[in-house]
């Protein structure tokens, strides 16, 4: 097929349209900072999204979970050699996105014969010191968005551009803590998550009122539970993730 | 390849990890010719140090001691690093935290050991991280006895060996049952079950029996100890092995150099504070 530049491209385009068809109803994921680290949340109906890839480095993704899986295990493995090999100082985002996944999610796009990978991926670390919190956003077909103050995941580029204008005209009104941050991403998920449920004729209106928000919020909480992980740099421990604990949720929603 | 949590097969496979989804098949070739050991394994006849009688002797030249008290885990070791006769340091770390609630303590070759521990942490976190769940406290021992068997071609030699103990804290236990968890191994590698106190290296001898009777009819039991009174009889025999023994420290008042005491409680592993030290020895001596 390679000889037909055209109808690589139109294949291309095609595996596309299929991906984003297939992500467009994923559970949205919003990662924002708070004073002693970094959150990750999303709602999820009983499997685990948010999970530990280092020290300082989490993960979420939104897309088919047996790709999630894989890649997942592909840049833990590979953050694990790494520490052991050399010092756990020397892992860190910028290399595994750069030198390990992208070019994977990449050469699985681009290869059309073969499978590709349904998935879009969040990953956020923790900076020690001075360095930047960083949140790395990657894309089915191995974009990479990097930047400091939040990032989210959804299921179209125009849920996600919605979330962010959400998202950065409400950050200045939070006080930095946890409970606020937690509020806060909550309500962006719900953003994303009501703008998936829109038909596609009505993609043009991402005006989400406030009631709208509490509204989906309350359905989905029905048979779905909220998730959350953080990456708190006051943790005594090497590890600085934690799953939070639905009651800590709970009281983090009901803070004012 | 899944190595379904198991950090030496991750390790095993680490060159050909990159794009390893469509390498499967040709990983599975390399199985069979992949060393499956960590460390330097010999293919020469083991000579030299092994007698009739003893199969390996083991230079173990510290003292180590762990033991429960009224709130967990106590453990200990001296500070002394020797080769032969000579001192080679004076500030070494033989109590070794390995996760929140784990602490190894060595006795025996220093670069072997802390080899050990650090594929233990990295095992530990390992399996965390790719199976979304704390590895047991029996796979936790498995692992340890797998990593100081393999070691063995070492310890044959008669300069590698590693004796360890390895001591935890089980948080969820209820009220009647101690959380604290005290295991001690041999230079094969078999884990001996769950003690009230454990001591190895070349001072234990001096110790061990002191321990025994301390707790059978001493003035309190060791568990009924707090953490003061569990410091001080650490302390104490600890200046009772390095009488005895010229590869054990005792307490350096001159370079204010104390031995390393961790406890490891409902609130993980803790280091105690040379102040604290200092203030039990005052009350010890």
């Amino acid at each position: 097929m390679r000889d037909l530049p055209y109808r690589w491209i139109e294949a291309i385009q095609d595996r596309r349209d299929y991906i984003e068809d297939q992500l467009r109803l994923g559970s949205p994921v919003v990662g924002l900072p708070y004073e002693q680290g970094s959150l990750l949340l999303t709602v999820t109906k009983g499997a685990q999204k948010i999970f530990e890839v280092h020290d300082r480095i989490a993960l979420s993704a939104i897309g088919h979970p047996a790709d999630i899986e894989r890649l997942r295990m592909l840049v833990t493995d590979t953050a694990s050699v790494q520490a052991f090999q050399s010092a756990t100082e020397d892992v860190n985002l910028h290399r595994l996105t750069h030198y390990v996944l992208a070019h994977t999610f990449k050469q699985a796009f681009e290869a059309i014969v073969g499978e590709a990978y349904i998935i879009k991926m969040l990953l956020v670390e923790i900076g020690n010191g001075d360095e930047n919190t960083q949140f790395t956003h990657i894309n089915y077909d191995g974009n990479v968005k990097v930047d400091h103050d939040s990032a989210v995941i959804g299921g179209t580029l125009e849920i996600e551009n919605a979330m962010q204008e959400y998202l950065d005209a409400a950050q200045g009104e939070t006080n930095g803590d946890i409970a606020s941050a937690l509020q806060l991403a909550l309500k962006t998920w719900a953003v994303g998550r009501e703008l998936s449920q829109r038909s596609e004729d009505a993609e043009d209106n991402t005006e989400v009122t406030d009631e709208e928000i509490e509204e989906i919020i309350q359905t989905e909480l029905e048979d779905g539970e909220i998730e959350v992980g953080i990456l708190d740099a006051s943790l005594p421990s090497d590890t600085k993730f934690r799953i939070l604990t639905q009651d800590e949720i709970q009281a983090a929603r009901d803070t004012n | 390849m899944n190595h379904k949590g198991d950090f030496l097969s991750l390790l095993k496979h680490a060159d050909t990890m990159q794009g390893q989804h469509e390498m499967d098949v040709a990983s599975s070739e390399l199985d069979r010719n992949a060393s499956p050991k960590i460390f330097p394994v010999t293919k020469k006849p083991l000579q030299g140090k092994a007698t009739h009688g003893t199969m390996v002797e083991i230079p173990e030249a510290t003292t180590v001691v762990a033991m429960r008290y009224s709130n967990g885990i106590i453990i200990a070791g001296d500070r002394r690093a020797t080769a032969g006769t000579s001192v080679v340091h004076d500030r070494a770390e033989k109590v070794l935290p390995i996760d929140t609630y784990s602490v190894l303590a060595i006795s025996g070759a220093p670069a072997m050991a802390y080899e050990i521990a650090r594929v233990l942490k990295h095992s530990f976190q390992y399996f965390r991280r790719s199976q979304l769940q704390e590895l047991s406290v029996e796979g936790k021992l498995r692992t340890l006895s797998r990593l100081i068997r393999e070691n063995l071609p070492m310890a044959m030699q008669g300069i590698g060996a590693v004796i360890p103990i390895f001591a935890l804290y089980t948080p969820q236990t209820d009220e009647s049952e101690h959380g604290g968890k005290i295991y001690f191994y041999d230079a094969l590698g078999a884990h001996f079950e769950n003690v009230d106190f454990a001591t190895t290296g070349s001072g234990s001898i001096w110790i061990r029996g002191v321990l025994r009777y301390l707790d059978r009819w001493g003035e309190s039991r060791l568990e009924d100890m707090d953490q003061q009174q569990a410091t001080i009889t650490i302390l104490r025999l600890l200046d009772t092995a390095s009488e005895y023994d010229a590869a054990t420290s005792g307490y350096n008042a001159k370079a204010e150099i104390f031995p390393t005491i961790k406890t490891i409680t409902q609130q993980g592993v803790q280091t105690l504070p040379e102040d604290f030290l200092k203030d039990c020895y005052a009350e010890a001596t």
